[in-house]
């Protein structure tokens, strides 16, 4: 046993030696055997990093939205482009939020923390002097805003409650906002005008990018829900925020956020709800096929050219086996049993794929970092658990690529193959 | 003192059916071969040297007879069996391709030595030790490519001998040799006859069957006389 051990380790450093030696001796021939998983690993590797950076990309965007809330809107993010099938539906009054934050206190055991009313549109235009910045975000809602948003301010202050209950015409503006009129000046005690109010600057947001590449929150001005009434009307787009004690259980949560809202819109029982309850996670399923696409387009690259290479290979150790008939034959007479010579081809052919997906790997790996450099926006993401895929993928195309021409050698006569020419 | 044979062969049959007929390259061989035993086996082209030569090598295996080596009956031997026979009871060395062309002389005789399993250390000395013997311990890290026929002919007598087994068989070794050549080569084989081995070699040149005791021939696959000399 101890013995055979030790011949199975001599034997294996001896078909590394000749799987290099072969290599070595044949570079070009070796190199386009191996061209097939070298296209392959890229493939694999360069989709794994798309779907990666998508996913952080998206993750970051997501957090941006928090995880801990929930929006109750007129129409559902799930079902987003089908507009006509919530036409019809009653419009939401911010009002509903005071009635949702005194149901929230009554209930101790409640899953919601606090309700917080929102109304917004996207056609607003703010002006200060001679600069006017179209198509911004104006917001109202309440003092409680912050703790259902993500950001940080970069200076001033948010509105406090006297403020909030007041309507006082105050304004704090996302980053782009300030840059855009300001520059590099201080934003905060300026006077911008939107519509024909004028707003006092008290705060300016921390630059936070922009929400899966479309919306940005740095281009937002939020005011107190009676100024934005004041200056735009009550006709706003109304969401109530909702704030939850735990996300791990926000199905609870908006099961009981259902109820709530379909006693205060009064709701019969069999009546389906006339609105909807969103959360992040109706984008992510959104984002899924999107996903899933990238994923069975790399897969069919990854598995085209693998096989491909696979077949290559194949093709290649034949020929080898072929050319080296008379090596065999050798090697069998000196005592190299079937497992040996088995072991010889099927080393060197997955010593061809592993070196071929080495060479993917660092081209994968240059291709990320020069598109990292480049776009340095665009979500790119290089996993160690991709690197290791690789490898195995690349090692399991040796195995069985050269499987067959290894069983063909060590099954050749040694008689026989002795006397080949 | 009668020691027993190293060889023994029974009505010893190989067939190669090719198709329709059948080549009776052995056709009832009875043979033994003693310990020291040096030999030569003769016989115009066609005869079943080869064959003969094979099937003592463990190359292959006879379609019917016994053929008993040191005690093992080896008809009955499967593939494994067989490669661990080559390796232990038998040195070969062939007409042509003896070495493996891109390792140098070291490695080509050590290469048995790896297949039974001996530590690289062990393998070195005993692959010089093998080659000094032969007359090429300042050859050792030569390729056989910058090596001469009868250079090349004495590596793989060294190889032969590495794991000191029953029996050297060498088929034609000095087939592509000059006769000057041959003539050192057969001078080592004879050293290694009165060194104890047992040596058996084909050829068809009759001065170099002078070197060996005993005489061997065959014609169509049988023996046809098997002289002491
Ligand atoms: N693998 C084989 N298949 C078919 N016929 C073979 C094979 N090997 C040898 N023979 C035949 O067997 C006979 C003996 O061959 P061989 O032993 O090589 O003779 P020698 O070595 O004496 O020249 C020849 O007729 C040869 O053609
Ligand atoms: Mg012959």
């Amino acid at each position: 046993m101890k013995r055979s051990l030790k011949q199975f380790r001599y034997e294996t450093a001896e078909s590394l030696h000749i799987a290099l030696f072969q290599i070595r001796a044949n570079k070009i021939r070796s190199f386009l055997t191996a061209l097939g998983v070298i296209i392959g690993i890229v493939a694999i590797t360069m989709m794994g990093t798309a779907i990666n950076g998508i996913d952080r990309g998206f993750d970051k965007s997501l957090a941006m939205l928090g995880y801990d809330v929930i929006y109750v809107q007129k129409s559902s993010w799930s079902t987003m482009g089908q507009w006509w099938r919530y036409r019809n539906r009653a419009d939401l009054k911010t009002s509903y939020t005071e009635a949702i934050n005194r149901t929230i206190e009554d209930n101790p055991n409640s899953n919601l923390l606090v309700a917080v009313p929102q109304m917004s549109t996207y056609q607003a235009s703010v002006q200060y002097r001679d600069l006017t910045i179209e198509q911004a975000f104006a917001l109202g809602t309440s003092y409680r805003y912050p703790q259902t948003a993500s950001g940080d301010l970069s200076s001033g202050r948010f509105f406090t409650p006297t403020e909030s209950a007041a309507g006082t015409m105050v304004a704090v503006i996302g980053d782009d906002i300030a840059t855009g009129l300001f520059g590099e000046r201080e934003a905060v005690g300026n006077i911008i005008k939107m519509k024909n109010s004028r707003f006092r600057v008290i705060g300016v947001f921390r630059k936070q990018g922009k929400f899966l590449g479309l919306f940005s929150f740095d281009n937002q001005v939020i005011m107190p829900l009676g100024a934005f009434e004041k200056t735009f009307g009550k006709k706003g787009f109304v969401t109530l925020r909702v704030k939850i004690r735990d996300q791990k259980q926000v199905d609870d949560a908006k099961a009981e956020l259902l109820g709530i809202m379909r006693r205060i819109r009064r709701l019969p029982p069999q009546k389906e709800a006339d609105f909807s309850i969103n959360e992040q996670k109706a984008f992510k399923s959104q984002l899924d096929p999107i996903k899933n696409g990238i994923a069975a387009a790399g897969i069919f690259i990854t598995g085209m050219s693998l096989f491909v290479g696979a077949i290559g290979i194949m093709n290649i150790t034949f020929v080898s086996v072929k050319e080296r008939t008379r090596e065999i034959g050798l090697r069998k007479a000196l005592g190299a049993r079937r497992n040996t010579i088995l072991m010889q081809f099927l080393i060197e052919s997955v010593m061809i794929c592993l070196i071929g997906g080495l060479i993917g790997l660092v081209t994968s790996f240059l291709m990320t970092w020069a598109i990292a450099t480049a776009l340095p926006d665009f979500p790119v993401q290089f996993s160690p658990a991709l690197v290791f895929a690789s490898l195995v993928v690349s090692v399991a195309t040796g195995i069985i690529s050269g499987l067959a021409p290894a069983v063909n050698a060590s099954r050749l006569d040694p008689a026989d193959s002795l006397r080949y020419e | 003192m009668e020691t027993s044979p190293v060889i023994t062969m029974r009505d010893l049959k190989r067939h190669y059916s090719m198709g329709e007929e059948t080549v009776k390259a052995l056709d009832g061989v009875d043979l033994e071969f003693l310990k020291n035993d040096y030999a030569a086996i003769m016989g115009p082209s066609g005869s079943g040297k080869s064959t003969l030569m094979n099937i003592i090598g463990c190359l292959d295996t006879p379609t019917s007879g016994t053929y008993i080596l040191n005690g093992q009956n080896v008809a009955e031997m499967d593939d494994d069996e067989l490669a661990r026979v080559r390796n232990r009871e038998i040195g070969f060395v062939f007409q042509t391709f003896n070495l493996l062309p891109r390792i140098n002389c070291l490695r080509n005789v050590e290469l048995p030595l790896i297949y039974a399993g001996v530590n690289p250390r062990e393998r070195e000395e005993r692959a010089t030790e093998a080659l000094n013997r032969v007359g090429l311990g300042d050859r050792i890290t030569h390729k056989p490519t910058e090596l001469s026929g009868g250079q090349i002919q004495r590596v793989a007598i060294a190889r032969a001998l590495i794991n000191n087994p029953s029996i050297i068989l060498a088929d034609e070794p000095t087939g592509n040799l000059d006769t000057a050549t041959s003539q050192d080569i057969m001078e080592i084989f004879s050293d290694l006859s009165k060194a104890g081995n047992t040596i058996i070699l084909i050829t068809h040149e009759e001065d170099i069957a002078l070197y060996t005791r005993r005489i061997i021939r065959l014609r169509d696959g049988r023996i046809e006389s098997d002289k002491k000399q």
